[in-house]
């Protein structure tokens, strides 16, 4: 019976069962343990009723009822094993397998497939249908059922059952609208959106969730029976959020990857670039051997003689001039063994303390203790996102740099009714949902913040226990209609922004790599932590200045910068029993450093920079000058041409190791595969080089985990988040008139970093570079889709085909940089907080 | 009797016109309603009257408005279901094609009713003149004020608009009707939640057909014991019967409830076409169950006829002649609901198809022993399984046909030939 209105008890198949309010009858069952078949069901969509299998009886209720939708009722009584629903669901399966065309020998679901699954457990062993069974063919002139639906994805809809899962998720979860229902009754199709593809980041999950062998992904089909594979637990390797994945092998080969749901983080959906990004690992054109540069020229070469020269070398640069002329930059995609490795390496065997991982950042700061790192080390969890009624989302891309927290951010907007604010210089897909997008002038988001903070001071909306007496005379802008002016956004909306932000109980702040990448990082921080502290957000939600790859989070945990905090560089102190005394270097320091011929090698791992840096003559007149320059790397990159060793390094999957994700959330993964092409993991490397130095810095993996432990334990200083205003004055930017127009340089929506590249299925979306711009701007330079568009800035120019946006509205132009054969980052300038363009059309 | 209070205009070609609609006291119950009434009293009024849905299911129209939350902050719509695709049905057509500001003036005052600011008339995408008299209507209803802001001078705000549909017989069930509103696929929805509490846009939407809200007007300007002295004791007021088949003079016909249906074949109707003899009647659209001529006498009314086996319906009789063979009728009937099942639910997806395939082959003379049973169980495993009524819509017909006519299936099945044209011979 009803218990304080929020607990329901019923009886299933005899027990009582006592659920919250809400529960549908199904789940009641499920947590008992009671088995009932369902096709269209699934626990993160809402119940359509369509499939039907799923009957139960319920007393009192004439007809047989659907328990995936039908709630639980205080005193219900439910059967699920009588002979009328045993009739009920046979006679659904007789109706789905009329159609059907048993085709299972040759279907990749087999194995996995719900509708064998059902028909063995409920179903009979034949049928009265003694018609010819309906078959689709889409193309009168093709003899097969399939059909391309998106760059990965073949729909058979012989074999589709009508659960609608893929529709369905498409549009709730992912907030896409390429997949739809077309024809009716029994000739009902799944199919693209007319004129459209299949192909948005998610698209990967549709297979995934498809009962049967409707929707298949090309990326497995036909490849290996899924009884014969073996399942390996593992973590993306690409972004910071961390969604845990199952890498399916056989023979030493990987041949797809699937979410291992958590619910805490990814909720049983992944990206496509953790789908395919696999692939990098089993491509053809790795790195094989080391490579010794000899003459202008690599040459193949053994691990030994690389081994042995990389140890020669940097043993006598450091003995000669001392280990700060030896730099060293890591990918933060790297386990934390790797990273942990790299850095004690460089401190207690070079003595060397130029490490980072932040190796595509713009001018770095040169000390510990700034209010960007404070602000990067808060806490910030996935799931509390549903607990805001308020989402503020500033200077992210939020579906590209956090493809899966942006479903969390979707799932709160749009099934619990949060509002979400984005706060970006150019339209972003979290538009379609947003309360207000809010698109301000490039360059001028401090005025911005500080319109907003000054807009909650006047609305006595700011938290009452910050002294707020002083703030007028610490901003600039410090008026809401000044800061307007400088924005470009009405006041109306920055105060009706204050007013949602000062009503919010509960507020998730998101802040993305605009601010981080920005040389103006600091400035921007101070501005954002005066907006935390004055809306109050500190104490009601989360902050989060997310970090962008799979341990980013745990480099900066394991102090993989040049510059960690005094707690950690105690810890050292205390394991290493040395530390040195040096002031490090950061990355773009270190490629200064190379460029004014103060540091003489450099040790690359996993990074590209010359491809990366956002200044990409800069990054190349450094590394160009360096005298030794070791690159390990899965493929050949930029910056392993200009290698005088290169070393076949191993892709995550290839290990055994541990992430630690944006969340703080350490996560241990599974090596799914050997080494491949004679690669080694780069704590390998480094082990190596270390015993060649006689310097070995560790007996065992274990060694390293310990002391990676022992590290990790080291507490975050109390009180992380200064609580004082600061200053934040802006000014304004001298915009040449030549070069007027915002660059960014972003990632492909299906690529991440310089690797992906190499993923067929990635590739397969998406192979070309692009300039997207607006459609007035299209129209103002006279531009059709594909044309080509020439962009100067003032130190680079590069011409790309042109794709006319469906959501960009300003005047910006947004560059992916994916793809080998155009260096985008020749067009940046280190200095400059926004790169400036100047566009035209090329002429035939 | 022929009793026209809906029709009391239907023949003046002029009732179209708004101004002509108003000397024939329009409108005056809108303004009796905003001027001098409350909501809850409308309500009430409507109740009293015992006005019941005239779409098919019969449900009392002043409960279902009573359904709307009283305190929920969403907005609230009116919906008028104009997707009249029942076959045999034509009643709905009519009124908007003649009397048009009948239903801008029901719909507007049943949103008053329930609150709403918002009403719309969904009409079956083939019916491309009804939907533009009802545009015009609304148009000239905005024009002297009867719609749009503070209406007759009472405060009360009402936008209305016409949308038609695309063409499915599924659309005229509510939650399709709503999803497709929306702008989505037409495919019913799952209840609960029923459309008083999560209806169009996911708010309080109350769904009235066409004839359900012309009759309001009549009912507020003439009191609902006028009204609820019409009928018998659960059917109130009159309705329109639209009179198909085998007789001389079809058409729509306004009756009186509970006046026996011989009285529409008959009288109204003009009795049976020469040289036919009665052999079934449809009595309430062609999902209803088939009567004999010996329920001839049956009153048409929602009680009587669900005594006789059969269900009013929309109020589509459609009256079949002894040359007519059973089995083709029924042919005829599953290709419509085949056709027209929209793929949501198992059921009647597949059911149907499969029930058309085995129908036709037996309508062909080529059916094997065994099907009719075949087809009782499929009957069965779609009556009372599937999401809305369509499934069980299919299915009544033939499962009626199977107990009243079974005879002549049997025959098709045993002799490869039609018992009713005995001349005739399958290749």
């Amino acid at each position: 019976m009803a218990d304080g209105g929020n607990n329901i008890t019923l009886t299933i198949d005899g027990r009582e069962i006592t659920v919250p309010k809400g529960t549908t009858v199904l789940e009641a069952a499920k947590k008992m343990g009671i088995e009932i078949p369902t096709f269209c069901w699934h626990p993160k969509l809402k119940p359509v009723g369509a499939c039907r299998i799923c009957y139960v009886e319920i007393e009192k209720m004439p007809k047989l009822q659907v328990s995936c939708a039908t709630e639980c009722m205080p005193g219900m009584v439910v059967h699920t094993d009588t002979e009328k629903v045993k009739q009920g669901r046979k006679a659904i399966l007789e109706f789905i397998l009329i159609n059907h065309p048993l085709d299972c020998p040759t279907c990749d679901k087999g194995g996995e497939c719900d509708l064998q699954d059902n028909t063995f457990a409920h179903g009979i062993d034949d049928s009265r249908f003694d018609f010819n069974k309906y078959r689709f063919i889409k193309d009168r002139k093709s003899t097969f059922d399939d059909v391309r639906l998106g760059p990965e994805i073949i729909r058979n809809q012989n074999r589709c059952i009508l659960c609608y899962k893929c529709v369905r998720a498409n549009k709730e979860i992912f907030g896409e609208y390429d997949l739809g229902v077309f024809q009716r009754g029994n000739l009902t199709e799944i199919d693209a959106a007319p004129g459209q593809q299949v192909d948005s980041l998610y698209s990967g999950n549709l297979p995934e969730i498809c009962p049967v062998g409707a929707l298949t992904n090309t990326d497995w089909r036909y490849k290996v029976r899924v009884w014969k594979a073996q399942q390996v637990k593992s973590i993306c390797g690409y972004c910071a959020d961390g969604c845990n994945l199952t890498l399916w092998k056989r023979r030493d080969k990987i041949f797809r990857s699937s979410s291992r749901r958590n619910d805490e983080i990814d909720e049983g959906w992944i990206c496509d670039i953790g789908r395919y990004g696999y692939q990098i690992a089993n491509a053809e054109n790795r790195l094989t051997t080391p490579l010794i540069k000899k003459g202008n020229k690599q040459v193949t070469s053994t691990w030994d003689e690389a081994i042995g020269l990389i140890a020669r070398k940097f043993k006598e640069i450091k003995d000669k001039k001392g280990g700060v002329c030896i730099g060293g930059m890591i990918s933060p995609t790297l386990d934390l063994a790797s990273l942990y490795a790299f850095s004690k390496y460089f401190r207690t065997v070079l003595h060397s303390n130029n490490v980072d991982f932040r190796n595509d950042y713009k001018m770095l700061a040169e000390k510990y203790g700034d209010t960007f790192g404070k602000m990067a080390s808060l806490e910030f969890k996935i799931a509390d996102i549903e607990k805001s009624d308020l989402i503020l989302v500033i200077g992210s891309n939020l579906i590209k740099e956090h493809p899966i927290v942006n479903l969390r951010v979707r799932k709160t907007v749009t099934k619990f009714g949060a509002s979400l604010y984005t706060l970006n210089p150019f339209a972003t897909k979290s538009g379609d949902i947003s309360t207000d997008e809010i698109i301000f002038n490039a360059g001028t988001l401090e005025a911005l913040i500080n319109g907003i903070c000054v807009s909650l001071i006047s609305q006595k909306l700011n938290a009452s226990d910050v002294d707020v007496s002083n703030f007028g005379s610490m901003a600039n802008p410090n008026t809401v209609s000044s800061a307007s002016k400088i924005t470009g956004i009405s006041e109306e909306r920055i105060n009706a922004l204050a007013m949602a932000l000062g009503k919010a109980k509960n507020i998730t702040l998101i802040v993305g790599e605009y601010i981080k990448a920005s040389p103006l990082r600091e400035l921007l921080s101070i501005a954002l932590n005066n907006l935390t502290i004055i809306a109050g957000i500190n104490k009601k939600g989360q902050i989060g200045f997310l970090y962008k790859s799979a341990n980013s989070k745990g480099a900066e945990k394991l102090g993989v910068i040049p510059y960690p905090s005094p707690n950690l560089i105690g810890k050292m102190k205390e394991i290493w029993k040395y530390y040195p005394d040096s002031n490090g270097l950061a990355a773009d320091r270190m490629i200064r450093a190379a460029k004014k011929e103060e540091m003489d090698a450099m040790f690359v791992i996993g990074a590209n920079p010359i491809w990366a840096y956002p200044d990409g003559q800069f990054a190349k007149d450094g590394i160009e000058k360096l005298d030794f320059l070791v690159v390990a790397d899965l493929f050949e990159s930029e910056t392993t041409e200009k290698a005088d060793v290169v070393l076949p390094l191993s892709s995550w999957a290839e290990y055994a190791g541990d992430f630690i994700n944006l969340e703080g959330r350490l996560q241990h993964f599974s090596a799914a595969i050997k080494p491949q092409n004679g690669s080694l993991p780069a704590f390998d490397i480094i082990g190596r080089i270390t015993v060649e130095m006689d310097k070995p810095i560790f007996e065992s993996v274990e060694q390293l985990n310990n002391e990676i432990k022992l590290l990790l334990a080291v507490l975050p200083e109390k009180a992380a988040q200064s609580l004082k205003l600061g200053e934040v004055k802006y000014s304004e930017e001298k915009i040449s008139p030549d070069f007027s127009i915002p660059l960014f340089v972003t990632d492909d929506l299906h690529h991440y970093g310089h690797h992906t590249k190499e993923a067929k299925s990635l590739a397969a979306f998406g192979s070309e570079p692009y300039a997207e711009i607006s459609p007035a701007m299209a129209e103002k330079l006279q531009l059709e889709n594909t044309e080509m568009l020439r962009i100067e800035s003032e130190v680079g120019k590069i011409i790309l085909p042109v794709r006319i946006s469906e959501i960009l509205d300003n005047n910006v132009v947004v560059i992916s940089r994916n793809f080998a054969t155009t260096p985008v980052n020749i067009l940046q300038m280190r200095k400059k907080r926004i790169d400036r363009v100047k566009l035209s059309k090329v002429e035939d | 009797m022929e009793k026209k209070i809906l029709f009391k205009y239907i023949d003046d070609p002029n009732q179209v016109d708004i101004d002509t609609y108003i000397s024939h006291g329009g409108y005056k119950a809108l303004e009796k309603v905003l001027k001098s009434m409350q909501p809850a009293q409308v309500i009430d009024e409507v109740k009293k009257s015992g006005l019941r849905g005239r779409g098919g299911a019969g449900f009392p129209a002043g409960m279902k408005w009573s359904f709307i939350p009283k305190d929920s902050p969403k907005p609230r719509y009116l919906v008028c279901n104009a997707d009249e695709s029942e076959p045999g049905t034509c009643k709905d057509r009519v009124l908007m094609e003649r009397d048009p500001h009948g239903i801008v003036e029901g719909m507007a005052i049943a949103a008053f009713a329930i609150g709403s600011h918002q009403a719309y008339i969904y009409i079956r995408g083939e019916f491309v003149y009804p939907a533009r008299m009802m545009e015009q209507a609304i148009a000239s209803a905005y024009g002297k004020g009867m719609l749009g802001k503070n209406i007759f001078g009472s405060g009360y705000d009402l936008d209305m608009a016409v949308h038609t549909g695309g063409g499915a017989y599924i659309c005229g069930e509510e939650t399709a009707l709503l999803n497709s509103l929306e702008g989505e696929r037409g495919m019913s929805r799952i209840r609960p939640p029923f459309p008083a509490i999560e209806g169009l846009y996911a708010c309080p939407t109350v769904v009235n057909n066409v004839e359900t809200l012309a009759s309001v007007p009549l009912i507020i300007n003439n009191g609902a014991e006028w009204y609820a002295s019409m009928g018998t004791e659960k059917s109130k007021g009159s309705k329109i019967f639209s009179l198909s088949g085998h007789v001389k003079r079809p058409g729509n016909y306004e009756l009186e409830m509970g006046t026996p249906l011989s009285y529409l074949i008959n009288d109204l109707g003009g009795g049976m076409l020469d040289g036919y003899q009665l052999k079934a009647i449809i009595p309430g659209g062609s999902s209803t169950p088939f009567l004999l001529p010996n329920q001839i006498d049956t009153p048409l009314d929602y009680e009587s006829i669900a005594a006789a086996g059969s269900m009013l319906g929309s109020g589509a009789v459609i009256v079949i002649g002894d040359k007519t063979c059973m089995v083709w009728v029924i042919d005829r009937l599953i290709h419509f609901y085949k056709h027209e099942s929209c793929g949501k639910c198992t059921p009647c997806r597949e059911g149907t198809g499969w029930l058309l395939q085995l129908i036709s082959r037996i309508e062909h003379g080529e059916g094997k022993p065994g099907d009719l049973e075949k087809i009782d169980s499929i009957c069965d495993n779609i009556f009372g399984r599937t999401i809305c009524p369509l499934g069980d819509a299919a299915v009544m017909p033939i499962q009626s046909a199977l107990k009243l006519f079974r005879d002549e299936f049997q025959y098709h099945i045993d002799h490869k030939k039609c018992l009713v044209k005995s001349e005739f011979e399958f290749k």
